[in-house]
């Protein structure tokens, strides 16, 4: 797993940041993660850096500053070298607009972020089993 | 936040609508008087149209009767003329005894008889002028015959003494003729006198109420234009007023949009912080807090989630307003069965049993419907008799929009479908029926039933979307019925 094993997560939302790193501790997930406050630094981290073939699915939240969750998504699935990676929307919403909106633009996955500590507990461990050990990916 | 929008929302929905309908009962009479002082202008016009012509008649037939009144003097002229020459001639004859003279005079004579028929004729309606012919006639007769005699006879065989006294004889007769003509005369200037006064009488009394009636059509023709042109004013205003109401709603409806929108995003991320951070906090600790702490740690969540439902539920309501999708044609059998599908658990749960007959097909907004039945189900599952299977049936019928309560006057005479939900639950008073749809009131405790008392105030903002009505009913302790009233025939809801 050594070299594929990145996970990024664009939120700008410290607490938010904070509470899945916490999640992914409390769940003895240690792969490495960078995380980014707004869609402009993922993006170019992603285009500066080559880790793309180490990264094994970003978290994306919609709601961001300067570049915001769909923008991200347009620009990284119409990137040929980037599309391949798998991208979870993870963001408050429920609204079906911003779901359909989502899996338009090619999000592999849409999750909405749980309210309370264990729920997201849970779903961490969730989408680490399908997304690090159930899925195949390029 | 939430009570601000709202408020400008529904006062500008109101407002116009009471305004208009004040203004559409003042219309109508406006309507009526404005149809009222036509008509009579129109009348008033007819009226002039029938005077001007009886005006010209009637002129007509005074100039006709002095025309006539002329003629009839001229002949009398004729006849004096005529009565003249016989006397010149005869005269003529008498002291030259010349046949010329005795041919002229017999001439004339002869001429005369004509024109007293022509005067007989011309005199026909009038019986004093009738009189005055026939002793014109007689008197001419006689003068006739002394004439005719004193013309056939050899005037050299007569005597002075005789011819004087022939003389003498036609003087008078000619004198009487006369006085008879005169007599004639003055009875046909009399008359025609009379015509021309009582002809200008009766062209001033016509002309001073024709002209009346033609001011008073004239008033009141300009009065209705008057009208007229302040209602077109008035209109064009509440036109203008009703484009910027239009203008002002449309605009609330977006800030209200805005407003779930800002809702769900940045009410809900600090309360989602609340919520993980307390159960972080408890998951992090959990062998170090005291017995006070974990209590204390399980209110915080607890009003947490109770503050995240209502949040949910705010959003939901919210959500119900908006009608900006197209309507499109619904099987509310297919919305019962997805329904049913979603809320399983919870009928699986109180072991419920869902009846329904054959629903309609209507026209409406399919997620909305949806959210109507969920919520009217939703409501009978949690407002159950403890101990008893709740039964739900559902009933379909036709009614009249004259028979539901409060309808629209708009929608007296439209058809609406009956769908009915009666349940076995644990029912509620009358007096709470109409109570039970407004937003936020609930009429049990929070810890008797749970929850934020926005469902059926979702109900009855989606069923007025689709321009329908919802009532409760029932007794407390035995059951509640729902109705839901969608229009039948409407494409447009």
């Amino acid at each position: 797993m050594g070299e594929f094993n990145i996970i990024l997560m664009a939120d700008d939302d410290a607490d938010d940041r904070f509470l899945v790193q916490a999640a992914f501790e409390d769940n003895d997930i240690h792969h490495e993660m960078m995380f980014f406050e707004d869609g402009e630094q993922l993006l170019d981290h992603l285009h500066t850096t080559s880790t793309e073939d180490r990264t094994r699915f970003i978290l994306l939240d919609l709601n961001m500053p300067k570049k915001d969750g769909r923008e991200v998504l347009r620009a990284l699935k119409s990137d040929k070298a980037l599309s391949k990676i798998p991208i979870i929307v993870f963001s408050t919403s429920k609204a079906p607009d911003d779901i359909l909106s989502s899996y338009e633009l090619g999000a592999n996955s849409y999750v909405v972020k749980p309210s309370s500590y264990e729920h997201l507990k849970e779903v961490i461990k969730k989408i680490s089993d399908f997304w690090l050990n159930t899925a195949v990916t390029p | 936040m939430w009570r601000r929008p709202t408020s400008i929302h529904y006062s500008m929905k109101i407002s116009p609508a009471t305004d208009l309908l004040k203004r559409s009962l003042s219309e109508e009479q406006l309507s009526w008087a404005i149809r009222f002082l036509f008509a009579i202008s129109v009348f008033l016009i007819v009226i002039l149209s029938v005077s001007y012509n009886s005006i010209n008649q009637e002129l007509v037939f005074y100039s006709e009767q002095v025309d006539h009144a002329h003629e009839v003097l001229d002949n009398v002229q004729d006849v004096r003329t005529r009565l003249y020459q016989v006397t010149y001639y005869g005269r003529g004859y008498l002291v030259m005894i010349d046949s010329a003279n005795q041919s002229n005079m017999l001439e004339s004579l002869a001429s005369v008889p004509h024109r007293m028929d022509r005067l007989a004729e011309l005199t026909s309606d009038n019986p004093i002028q009738q009189v005055n012919v026939d002793s014109l006639k007689a008197s001419f007769a006689v003068y006739e015959k002394l004439v005719q005699n004193f013309g056939l006879s050899d005037p050299n065989l007569i005597d002075a003494s005789r011819k004087l006294s022939m003389l003498k004889n036609g003087t008078s007769r000619t004198d009487n003729l006369n006085n008879i003509l005169d007599n004639m005369v003055s009875v046909e200037q009399k008359l025609m006198q009379e015509r021309v006064i009582s002809r200008d009488n009766y062209k001033q009394k016509i002309f001073r109420f024709n002209w009346v009636i033609m001011g008073v059509a004239l008033a009141f023709l300009l009065s209705s234009f008057l009208l007229l042109e302040r209602e077109l004013k008035r209109t064009k205003r509440y036109r203008i007023e009703l484009e910027n109401q239009v203008e002002n709603l449309n605009r609330s409806n977006a800030e209200l949009e805005q407003f779930a929108y800002v809702a769900s995003h940045d009410l809900q991320e600090p309360l989602r912080k609340i919520r993980s951070f307390a159960d972080l906090l408890k998951t992090k600790n959990k062998n170090t807090l005291s017995e006070e702490s974990k209590h204390i740690l399980g209110k915080i969540t607890k009003s947490a989630s109770r503050l995240q439902m209502l949040i949910d539920d705010l959003l939901a309501f919210s959500r119900s307003i908006d009608s900006s999708r197209d309507v499109e044609k619904v099987d509310l059998n297919q919305v019962l069965r997805d329904v049913q599908r979603s809320i399983q658990p919870r009928i699986e749960e109180y072991d419920a049993v869902v009846k329904s007959q054959s629903l309609p097909t209507v026209w409406g907004y399919g997620n909305q419907l949806a959210q109507l039945f969920e919520n009217i189900l939703a409501n009978s599952l949690k407002y159950c008799k403890p101990g008893l299977c709740p039964t739900i049936d559902i009933s379909v019928s036709e009614i009249q929009g004259s028979a539901i309560r409060g309808v629209r006057e708009s929608q007296l005479e439209d058809t609406f479908h009956n769908i009915t939900f009666t349940d076995n639950g644990i029912g509620f008073r009358k007096e709470y029926a109409e109570k039970i749809f407004v937003i936020f009131q609930r009429l049990h405790g929070q810890d008797a039933y749970q929850g934020s008392g926005i469902g059926l105030a979702i109900c009855r903002k989606v069923v007025s979307n689709h321009n329908g009505y919802i009532m409760a009913d029932g007794e407390e302790g035995n059951g509640a019925r729902f109705y839901v009233y969608l229009p039948k025939n409407s494409s447009t809801a």
